[in-house]
């Protein structure tokens, strides 16, 4: 119907497509982006609202760290002066909550100096003389409250922590720190590194990525297209539509008012793959059938026997996306429903616009076109000894199989979103520098609660904590910790004429409400708001990582269970979790299992609608093998190369289903069908394996296999990963439907044939 | 008519000019010198009033989100001579419980740095606490040590902006610029009343320029003849955390011994002034 509908009106169609065409492209204006990776979960996950509560009640910010290097160390007159100037600038960005900023200009120390009680920041002035200069040395390097997390042991760096109000405006603000730096460029280094910036920071950079990356995928498409095809108007049909479905989509997502996320922002460049299919599909049969004369009728016939395969692989993709939407992860629901839109939207496109398209073409752009003949000497050796080996190469085909298996165990979970940055990104490197020199760029806050007000001010809850500080600290990933109890060693210590016997929790609950008071006293109100919540009923014990890694984070979540089934808590206290570091890997859970639920649910789906579109329970059997293959392999051999399984390739998994199917479902199709006409099963395999259909999938994996390779030279390296991954799996369908299902085929011919065909 | 460089008409217009500017100026440093007469009546009214002075003081220290500390203390203050002089602060802490029998004491000079001692009493020490910086919070309130016992009339520039009526009282709205720029704010507003020359709202404005903190006296009371500001609140717009501070057992010229103000009575406060 829509065949015979697109050849007698031709013009129509064309126009009625570029009429939608435009009203879709109208809805770009209306676009909303969100960047903020947080955002894969709802908003009222359970971990998402803890997380924020815990933010509110002790004032804590998402932080950048500001690292100042210099190698002769930082304890130099120009650079101090210039750590206090830094630090007063950047109170007034617009963003950033100047009082809570950490810096040796503005965090309180204290001190005792000839009798005399002080409290108040290392660098309250910058120090006129030499002398003053070592004894500003001294009182920090020996101070537990700055080394290794203001000063760094050898005194080489120094950080400014700057808490901000969001995390999405962490990009901005660190453009606006850069300002500041320009002019102050000297000896000293600087570098910005966070959780934060780096999220924040890929948000802003993965837009320019997509704008730069998604049109070299297109151009890069086309090119492969045209060295198979040669023909630039049997080429630009297949660009048409993959570009016009992508258009269709993004302008109807954004037209309904959905946010472009990071995952919707790859739908460009996964969907012009996937879309281009069909038509390959039927420019390669029309390229091989087409003898100059009589082209309505070829099409015709073209699309009598790819009508039903396509109408299929499209069905199957698109509701195997469609099912993403029961996941619980609200991008990926957008994301599948959306795909699966495009997908339906490249079928009608493939079966409306490219017959019109094709039909009134000129007669001289397909001069020539009659004589070509494909026939792939390598497929056909191909074919051979799969038919003819057929037994060897099933076996072969299981024994990869459970290899790959193996390699799927050995699957490593972990992420982290600053590993997003190829290693040259200044995050990367600022990331690396930093952690060296500091306690860690990662911040995580583990909160003390208890039972009632003033809990935590007793003895053996700030006691506990400082022995919990002293094991965390002798974990190698552990750079720094700060609580309460360093604030009330330091001053018991100040007190006691800086007596190191006295470096210690006091035993008395009114000692140490009256050493907490008198810090406050001299200080801003909120100046232990950090620490401590305003009834000490909460404290907030700082673990700074030198790792962001999610492995990393749950081994030290891990050790301190350990630690506190061993040492139990005092009484009414407990403990909980709450920081980025900590929140990327519950993210983490539940995006993996996540999207592992939401992709094997999708497989089945698409496996139950294999068998009722086959009718045949085996030929569903066959059809999907391919795809289980490819996707084990693909899986395998991430295990192999030892990289990690991370956000992105979750996010692949999820995708997959779209790709591997596709090969196999026109290969089992089409031989049915032939089968079903000639009734000669030899050659039915030969015409199948050796013809078109295999022809045109062999061109469809070269196409979607390479055209993901533009992907490699993305900076970001979620769309290095996804790209391999996508390039790989595309090879290993084909190359599975290629070479194993002739001879799966073969060897189960028996179950395969019984009903009929 | 020649002969003259300039006409006569444009003389005497020149001359009118030259009389408007330099009125102008002394109309500029009469204001000056109101503006600085307005503070320093500020001073002995809203600081300085009596000989000395006792009272109970409540302060809540509230965070952002509504989360509040209490500190509960008693106040005792002593002026040495005039306004703007000397003066001696004690102070006793009654709350939070874990700190009751902490004591603070505040020799405050008009030209230099304050003494200030801290007794902790869980230690049974006395401690010198240094001053470097008057712009510091007062007991870990908005409120600064400024704000409690005043700054030196001539650390500022004083200048009468404006008349101005605030919530039904006739003001003076005054313009203080400290002279050395190493305070935290580049210049603050006062609206003094007119009838008793006590600020009703105090404006800070950062070194940006931006308002920043905003005091106000909430409720005035007349105690032995002294209009006191019995509640008042220091809020501080950019962390959005404020300090409600509220005056019992207000009593002026009760004869504070000098004697109290010592190390001694820091350890073993005066009974009869403290409760």
């Amino acid at each position: 119907m829509f065949i015979n509908l697109s050849l007698k009106y031709p013009r129509t169609v064309i126009l009625l497509t570029i009429i939608i065409t435009i009203f879709l492209s109208l809805q770009f204006p209306k676009i909303k982006i969100d960047t903020d990776p947080e955002n894969m979960l709802a908003k009222d996950e359970p971990i998402r609202v803890f997380h924020n509560q815990v933010k509110k009640e002790f004032g804590i910010n998402e932080m950048i760290v500001l690292g100042i290097l210099r190698e002769d160390g930082i304890f130099h007159r120009d650079t101090l002066k210039k750590i206090k100037e830094i630090t007063d600038s950047i109170k007034h960005i617009k963003g950033v909550i100047a009082d809570d900023i950490l810096s040796l200009s503005v965090t309180n120390n204290v001190i005792a100096s000839g009798g005399t009680l002080r409290v108040r920041p290392p660098l309250y002035k910058v120090p006129d003389t030499n002398v003053e200069v070592e004894s500003l040395k001294k009182e920090i390097l020996d101070n537990p409250l700055f080394k290794d997390r203001l000063v760094s042991s050898d005194g080489k760096g120094a950080a400014i922590y700057i808490p901000i109000e969001s995390k999405d405006i962490a990009h901005e603000v660190a453009q606006e720190i850069r300002k500041i730096l320009e002019p102050l460029k000297g000896k000293e280094k600087f570098y910005m590194a966070g959780l934060p910036l780096a999220e924040d920071t890929f948000g802003a950079e993965m837009f320019k990525q997509m704008a730069i990356v998604a049109p070299l995928a297109g151009g890069f498409l086309m090119l492969i297209l045209l060295i198979i095809f040669r023909r630039i108007m049997l080429v630009l049909p297949a660009m048409i539509v993959a570009m016009l479905s992508v258009m269709w989509t993004m302008g109807a997502m954004i037209g309904l008012g959905f946010t472009v996320h990071i995952m919707s922002s790859m739908i460009p460049v996964f969907l012009m793959p996937i879309a281009v299919c069909d038509s390959v599909h039927v420019l390669s049969d029309f390229y091989e059938h087409y003898k100059g004369k009589d082209r309505v009728g070829v099409i015709r016939n073209v699309f009598r026997s790819l009508f039903r395969p396509m109408f299929y692989t499209s069905l199957t993709t698109a509701v195997g996306f469609a099912n993403l939407a029961w996941a619980k992860i609200p991008p990926v629901r957008v994301f599948g429903l959306f795909v699966a839109f495009g997908v339906l939207a490249a079928w009608l496109l493939s079966v409306t616009f490219l017959p019109a398209f094709l039909s009134i073409l000129k007669e001289k752009r397909l001069k020539g076109l009659e004589q070509v003949k494909s026939r792939s000497r390598v497929l056909s050796v191909l074919s051979d000894i799969s038919i003819s080996k057929s037994r060897v190469v099933v076996i072969v085909g299981a024994l990869l199989f459970v290899v790959a298996i193996y390699g799927v165990t050995t699957l490593r979970v972990n992420d982290n979103p600053v590993k997003w940055f190829k290693k040259s990104h200044p995050i990367r490197v600022a990331d690396t520098v930093l952690n060296r020199i500091i306690g860690g760029t990662y911040i995580s806050y583990l909160i003390f609660e208890g039972s009632a007000p003033e809990d935590i001010k007793r003895p053996e809850v700030v006691k506990y904590m400082d022995d919990l500080q002293r094991y965390l600290h002798s974990h190698h990933l552990v750079g720094k910790t700060t609580s309460i109890a360093d604030v009330v060693k330091r001053i018991n210590y100040v007190l006691h004429n800086q007596d190191a016997s006295y470096e210690r929790v006091p035993e008395s609950k009114q000692l140490i409400g009256q050493y907490l008071f008198l810090f406050l006293m001299s200080s801003k109100p909120d100046e232990l708001d950090n620490l401590v919540d305003y009834d000490y009923k909460k404290a907030n014990l700082w673990v700074q990582l030198r790792s962001g890694d999610n492995r990393d984070m749950t081994e030290v979540v891990r050790s301190v269970e350990n630690y506190v089934k061993e040492n139990p808590l005092p009484k009414g206290i407990s403990i909980k979790w709450s920081g980025l570091p900590y929140l990327n890997i519950v993210w983490q859970k539940l995006m993996v299992s996540g999207m592992l639920k939401a992709t094997i649910g999708s497989y089945w789906v698409v496996f139950i609608l294999l068998i009722v579109l086959f009718r045949s329970f085996w030929w569903a059997v066959i059809a999907i093998l391919p795809l289980s293959f490819s996707i084990i392999f693909s899986y395998g051999l991430i295990g192999f190369a030892g990289k990690d399984y991370d956000m992105p390739i979750a996010v692949c998994s999820t995708l997959t289903l779209g790709l591997g199917i596709d090969f196999a479902i026109h290969f089992c199709q089409r031989f049915r069908a032939h089968y079903k006409e000639t009734g000669n099963l030899n050659e039915t395999m030969q015409w199948v394996t050796k013809g078109e259909p295999t022809v045109a999938i062999a061109r469809n994996a070269i196409v979607v296999g390479l055209g993901f390779l533009p992907l490699v030279l993305a900076t970001l390296t979620p769309y290095v990963t996804v790209g391999l991954f996508f390039g790989s799996l595309a090879l290993f369908a084909g190359i599975t439907t290629i070479f194993f299902l002739p001879a799966l085929i073969e060897t189960f011919k028996g179950k395969l044939i019984k009903g009929g065909y | 008519m020649k002969g003259y460089l300039i006409s006569r008409p444009m003389l005497r217009i020149v001359k009118a000019v030259c009389l408007i500017i330099m009125l102008s100026g002394f109309v500029a440093i009469a204001y000056a010198q109101e503006g600085r007469e307005i503070m320093k009546k500020s001073e002995r009214a809203f600081l300085y009033a009596g000989k000395d002075f006792k009272v109970r003081v409540t302060m809540k220290l509230i965070s952002s989100s509504g989360k509040t500390r209490l500190r509960e203390l008693t106040m005792l203050r002593k002026n040495s001579g005039a306004s703007g002089g000397e003066q001696k602060y004690f102070i006793y802490f009654h709350r939070p419980a874990d700190v009751k029998g902490m004591t603070f004491m505040v020799y405050k000079y008009p030209d230099r740095d304050d003494d200030r001692w801290l007794f902790i009493p869980a230690l049974n020490m006395v401690r010198r606490v240094a001053a470097q910086d008057r712009a510091s919070s007062f007991v870990g309130s908005d409120f600064t040590y400024e704000d409690i016992s005043g700054r030196d009339i001539d650390e500022d520039r004083h200048e009468l902006l404006r008349e101005d009526n605030l919530n039904g009282e006739e003001c003076f709205v005054v313009k203080s610029t400290p002279v050395n720029a190493d305070m935290p704010y580049s210049y603050r507003l006062s609206w003094i009343s007119k009838k008793n020359y006590l600020p009703l709202k105090i404006e800070y404005y950062d070194l940006s320029g931006i308002l920043y903190k905003v005091f106000t006296a909430d409720e005035i009371k007349d105690i032995d003849g002294f209009p006191t500001v019995v509640k008042r609140t220091m809020k501080n717009l950019q962390s959005g955390h404020r300090t409600e501070v509220t005056f019992r057992d207000v009593q002026y010229n009760v004869n504070l011994k000098e004697r109290i103000f010592s190390e001694r009575y820091l350890r073993r406060p005066p009974r009869e002034y403290i409760k």
